[in-house]
């Protein structure tokens, strides 16, 4: 063995994020440019834009649409109503999303970057399911 | 010859690590770099074998008299 590094997940690059909620179940609306407004349980127009958007149709009949907003530092922050991160789509949820956007993302740098796939699997923790990659280099 | 290892773990709040094993010298943080992307490093160290592989190297060049 010859290194080690431990790596906080930051949401910077929509086609990742776009995967990963697809994998999730989720189809998304992407605004890249300005964004679009969210729609509340009412129908309503929200003030709040995002550029990725799950519309509130696939989620509770009483939720928002949740959505991700691109900030000027490049970074994706999630967009949450009070009511829907009661329901389960809270900090556990987006750890989800983290997660598949992660899987996404090493998986297609990994094939950018020539190292070869080895296996993927999955191993229940009591915090939760982890994924763990393996890669050979050339 | 060791064959050159990456195990990636992903957390199930989408943080990662990333192991490698079988890497020599300075070759391993390229790798590193390859798999952080654009997440902020909490950790990165270097194990045993990295340490013994440069001291072998600098005990190489003063046996043969390089520099």
């Amino acid at each position: 063995m010859s290194a080690y590094g431990e790596y906080e997940t930051t949401l910077c690059e929509q086609k990742f994020l776009v995967e990963g909620l697809f994998d999730m179940g989720y189809t998304v609306q992407v605004y890249p440019d300005e964004g679009a407004p969210l729609i509340g349980y009412h129908g309503d127009e929200r003030p709040e834009r995002a550029h990725v958007i799950i519309r509130r149709a696939q989620l509770d009949s009483a939720s928002n649409d949740i959505g991700f907003v691109r900030g000027a530092d490049g970074r994706f922050r999630a967009i949450l109503s009070e009511y829907d991160r009661s329901i389960g789509y809270d900090a556990q949820w987006l750890g989800k999303v983290h997660q598949h956007y992660k899987e996404k993302q090493t998986l297609a740098v990994a094939k950018a970057k020539g190292y070869i796939f080895r296996r993927r699997e999955v191993i229940q923790t009591p915090n939760g399911p982890q994924v763990r990659l393996q890669f050979v280099a050339r | 010859m060791q064959q050159k290892m990456i195990t990636v773990v992903i957390d199930e709040n989408g943080n990662s690590s990333v192991d490698l094993e079988g890497f020599a010298g300075h070759g391993c943080e390229k790798v590193l770099k390859d798999f952080q992307g654009h997440d902020r490093a909490k950790v990165e160290r270097k194990k045993a074998v990295f340490y013994s592989n440069e001291a072998r190297t600098v005990q190489e060049r003063l046996h043969s008299g390089g520099k």
